[in-house]
């Protein structure tokens, strides 16, 4: 029978332990490389904290995409979704560390710099340490809020079923969409852009609500699938969802990779010399290869493959695409973020290898203590009757079609 | 992501997409009769009437525009783009609401687009027709527009393909053949329905002659539904690519205003957002004078409502980023143009269109709002000036301010612009007025599709 | 050919004449109905396909178009830009993908379809012009390996449809 708490299977914990016992190796292993390589720990810390932050913020865009749409996908991955926002906070702590460093990674904090370069010395109005900090602390006070209401609302629904809950969460989520994405677009201005601080792009925000909610979804999905697997989602989670979130994936993919090509073509065709800067050193050499590996591994692959219904519809193989995503999500971050830091050319460290998974092991750790705290399912939505009965057909035909075949 | 917001869940809303009392019969029989028995209400021969003088007036722009040639606009140096290519822009904005209608809600399974989708795709159509003449007009000798095509020539010489101007003839001339293969695709069943249904000879042989034959087959509905399927598809993203393409005229080339990489998310929204307000001041009053109200029901305005809230709010966000990034930019031409966009002579412009495209949609957050008709209509009406005045914004300030300030201009379309747009204003009603009177306004077969009694109970 | 009121007859008379075992069949019915497909045993189609090589035709094509005309037969130097400008020839790839995966999709569909056809049997039924209103029809063609006039018409009348009429090749 079905489990009609939806309480998390043992796995969780597992992962809960396994992930701990990483996160903390790596992020000691990460913090020892600031002794030796300060630059390259900076580098490192900062690619690997906007991997994970990434999900943990994008996850509030999907979950309040999923508030504003409703439907099956939404339901099954909302837990997962909540969850992550509420490792919202712990990724605040570890944004403390890039304010105190933030002198060895933006250049515009240096008042040699700026002497050098009229064009910024009006820029410091807007570049500078406390009005960073000032922003920074905005934007993810309005991250939490949004988070801590949807959170606690849905907390209520569980224990009151109250109808009135729904319509406080869809109506919270049309505004709360438009606060995300202009918290999103100073959030990217800021901790991305302004790592070289003479260039601009005015697409760079849209690109990163697009490539978060990407992860967030990425991710999603592959945890899902994880838990399909088990009891009880097992006899919740059908084919159909997987299709429906398979598509939304190649949706984002294809919105990622329209932003991507945008601006570059953008920018190539116009050839000015402050903005085709930023793309020759990553156009050139090793960072050209990566590049192309991106294109690659990050659009085309994984496009092909999403166009398949049957693929979509496999959580097996709607994994592995998933998994790709967010490993080239990691990549393409590196892309973007390395070629800024000092050091001409192409270099790799054992850092960039540990800090993603120090902070993967550590996040992950807190998001599976999140999971477990709440029903995998959220169980007085007025939707969850129909989205059960829809698993129920679904696994029902299944059962036929192997009878049939059999 | 806020582009998202116009799928609405069916348990948002216990507003039906169709009257429940519809039958097979009378679904069929009402929207027929339209076409085929009712008798043509006067108020449609005043209405064809009028527009049709229009557009007798943009056929005497067009002739008096050929003889004498471009001077006969407003356009200069450094203007060189006026209104001409604003409407070019503004017309193709227009039509993107159609395709975004029948394809992209196909895709996402939403019903209620169904007794809409039919009268969009005509509307796509008919705007992209009168938005292909401006940029063909704009050659100032439009008898060599062929030029444009790669064609194996005596002069030995190749389009340049790194222009974005050539891009758009592919995209444009792309569009137009898609959107009219979709929309005749959709109107086969319904061909051989009216055939059916015809009383008079010639009608019988006119829409046989366009039904192909068409009987309802089983095998022939399964291939019919999996071509329709891909068209949709295919008509999904083309649709983001010509109006990306379109921005492309504009930022791939380094005109402070024009250049910038939000261009393409910032156009398709604007053109979903202009668009749908068309859609909105097309229905309104078009459910209301044949009785529609069973088909295009309140969730639909509702529903189209919210997609004109959120691609609203995304050109409100590129408004807001444009000037910001003028400023961080550190750029100082294009903190001049921001500046000059706010202050300058065409500053009254530039406060009308943020009043029309960013204050007016936020009453659309109100609920009681998007339920009262007249209300919506005027905002939809107000947005499509406003969406007409961002494209003057964008074309007109942005060159009439050269680098050097020996170059500066001033831009004032002429009468004869003027004649041009209203004319193909005219044309367009034109267009339209034919349609509702000669082809069945919503999809009959697919409203079928949505009646209780389709389903098949097992 | 049988004549049905509604489609859950015609899907349960057309899943019952395929088990009988008569492969010749069709229903026409006034909108597309997917279980019908499944009931006389049509659920495959090579139109993905079609479309499929209609696009990677189109993109390839489209593309090489542009490098054949701009790098091949007349490099011409413009703004600086290299011959081969690859990012700037994407959009028209683009758009002769659409354009051709759409154009395979509209003419596969209707060379598959056979359509145009102006004239076929089945219009001489007396009521099908019904076909595209209200009412539904189940035919089993004499081309059937299976097909025997009396046992046709007899199996048919099982099958409980509204009128059966005998159509005339």
């Amino acid at each position: 029978m079905i489990d009609t708490a939806y309480t998390a299977p043992q796995e969780v914990a597992r992962l809960q332990r396994a992930a701990l016992i990483v996160g903390i190796v790596g992020l000691l292993a990460l913090g020892a490389g600031a002794f030796f390589e300060p630059l390259q720990f900076w580098r490192s810390y900062l690619v690997g904290y906007l991997l994970w932050a990434g999900i943990a913020i994008g996850a509030l865009a999907l979950l309040m995409l999923q508030h504003l749409t409703g439907g099956g996908w939404g339901l099954v991955i909302r837990r997962v979704l909540e969850a992550a926002t509420r490792t919202l906070p712990l990724m605040l702590v570890l944004f403390i560390p890039i304010l105190l460093g933030a002198h060895s990674i933006y250049s515009w904090t240096n008042a040699e710099v700026i002497a050098a370069h009229p064009a910024l010395q009006e820029k410091v109005r807007y570049l500078n340490l406390t009005f960073f900090s000032v922003r920074a602390v905005i934007v993810f006070a309005i991250w939490l809020l949004l988070a801590f209401f949807l959170n606690r609302w849905s907390r209520q629904q569980d224990l009151t079923g109250d109808r009135a809950l729904a319509k406080k969460m869809r109506v919270l989520s049309g505004p709360g969409m438009v606060l995300f994405v202009f918290t999103v677009t100073v959030a990217a201005i800021d901790w991305v852009m302004s790592l070289d601080p003479e260039w601009s792009s005015t697409i760079f925000g849209l690109l990163f609500v697009a490539a978060w909610s990407l992860s967030a979804l990425a991710f999603s999905i592959a945890l899902t699938a994880w838990l399909t697997k088990r009891e009880p989602m097992a006899h919740v989670v059908a084919a159909l969802h997987f299709h429906d979130l398979g598509k939304l994936l190649l949706a984002l993919v294809m919105l990622w990779a329209y932003f991507s090509y945008s601006q570059f073509l953008i920018i190539w065709s116009g050839n000015l010399p402050e903005e085709i800067r930023w793309y020759l050193p990553r156009t050139h050499g090793t960072w050209g290869v990566i590049a192309l590996v991106v294109v690659i591994l990050h659009f085309a692959l994984p496009f092909l493959f999403l166009l398949s219904r049957r693929f979509k519809r496999d959580p097996h193989k709607l994994v592995l695409v998933a998994v790709l995503i967010l490993i080239m999500r990691y990549v393409d971050l590196l892309w973007v973020v390395a070629p800024n830091f000092p050091g001409t050319g192409f270099h790799l460290s054992w850092m960039d290898l540990v800090a993603p998974i120090g902070f993967g092991g550590v996040w992950l750790a807190a998001f599976s203590r999140q999971l477990r705290s709440r029903p995998l399912m959220p169980l007085n939505d007025p939707q969850l009757p129909s989205v059960l009965e829809q698993a129920h057909e679904h696994h029902e035909s299944e059962d036929f079609i192997e009878e049939a075949s059999a | 992501m806020a582009d998202e917001h116009q799928s609405d869940a069916p348990h948002h809303t216990t507003v039906p997409v169709i009257d429940p009392g519809l039958t097979f019969a009378s679904v069929t029989d009402k929207i027929s009769s339209i076409v085929l028995k009712r008798k043509t209400p006067l108020a449609w021969f005043i209405g064809f009437a009028i527009s049709f003088i229009l557009f007798q007036l943009m056929m005497l722009a067009i002739t008096n525009l050929v003889f004498v040639g471009i001077g006969l606009w407003g356009v200069n140096v450094p203007v060189a783009w006026g209104i001409d290519i604003l409407n070019f822009v503004w017309w193709i904005g227009i039509g993107h609401a159609g395709t975004l209608i029948s394809a992209i809600l196909l895709l996402l399974r939403q019903q209620w687009r169904t007794s809409i989708n039919r009268f969009a795709e005509a509307m796509t159509l008919f705007a992209v027709a009168q938005a292909g003449m401006y940029p063909i007009f704009h050659l100032g000798r439009p008898w060599l527009a062929y030029w444009l095509f790669p064609y194996p020539n005596t002069m030995g010489v190749w389009p340049q393909f790194r222009s974005p101007l050539m891009w758009d003839v592919f995209a444009v001339s792309t569009y137009a053949t898609v959107s009219a293969m979709f929309w005749f695709v959709g109107l086969i069943p319904d061909f051989a329905t009216l055939r059916d249904r015809a009383q008079s000879k010639p009608f019988q042989i006119i829409y046989g002659w366009f039904a192909m034959g068409w009987r309802g087959s089983a095998r022939h509905w399964h291939r019919y539904e999996m071509a329709y399927l891909l068209l949709a598809g295919l008509a999904t993203p083309l649709v983001l690519s010509v109006h990306t393409i379109v921005s492309f005229d504009f930022a791939a080339g380094i005109i402070p205003g024009w250049h910038a990489t939000i261009f393409p998310p910032y156009f398709v929204a604007g053109a979903i957002y202009a668009g749908f307000a068309m859609v909105l001041f097309l229905t309104i009053p078009l459910r209301k004078f044949y009785g529609l109200e069973g088909f295009i029901t309140m969730r639909h305005v509702h529903n189209m409502a919210k997609v004109m809230l959120a691609t609203g709010l995304i050109v409100g966000y590129g408004y807001v980023v444009e000037a910001f990034f003028g400023w961080y930019s550190g750029n100082k031409y294009e903190r001049y143009m921001i500046w000059n966009r706010m202050h300058g002579p065409y500053a009254v412009y530039y406060w009308a269109l943020i009043l029309c495209n960013i204050i007016t949609p936020q009453f659309l957050w109100i609920k009681k709002v998007r339920s009262n008709l007249l209300l919506l209509w005027l905002i939809s009406i107000v947005v499509s000036i406003g969406m007409w005045l961002e494209r003057f914004v964008i074309v007109v300030t942005s060159l009439h301010r050269d680098f050097l300030p020996s170059s500066w201009g001033m831009y004032q379309p002429t009468q004869w612009d003027w004649a041009m747009f209203v004319g193909t204003l005219g044309f367009f009603f034109s267009l339209l007025f034919l349609f509702i009177r000669f082809l069945p306004m919503i999809s009959i077969f697919e409203m079928r599709t949505i009646l209780p009694e389709a389903e098949v109970e097992e | 050919m049988a004549e049905f009121d509604n489609p859950t007859d015609l899907v349960a008379a057309a899943r019952r004449t395929y088990q009988a075992g008569y492969r010749r069949i069709n229903g026409y019915s006034p909108y597309p109905i997917e279980e019908l497909s499944e009931a006389i045993g049509f659920t495959h189609t090579a139109l993905p396909i079609i479309v499929l090589i209609g696009g990677v035709l189109g993109g390839l094509g489209g593309f090489f178009m542009q490098y054949w005309m701009e790098v091949i037969n007349y490099p011409l130097n413009v703004g600086g830009k290299p011959y081969n400008s690859w990012p700037a020839f994407i959009p028209i790839t683009f758009e002769c993908t659409i354009l051709c995966a759409a154009l395979a999709a509209v003419f596969g569909m209707l060379a598959l379809n056979k359509l145009p056809q102006p004239y076929h049997p089945v219009f001489n039924a007396p009521n099908f012009a019904l076909a595209t209103r209200d009412s539904f029809f189940l035919v089993i063609e004499a081309s059937d390996r299976k097909f025997e006039h009396d046992a046709v018409m007899k199996f048919m009348s099982g099958l409980g449809p509204k009128d059966l009429v005998d159509v005339e090749v």
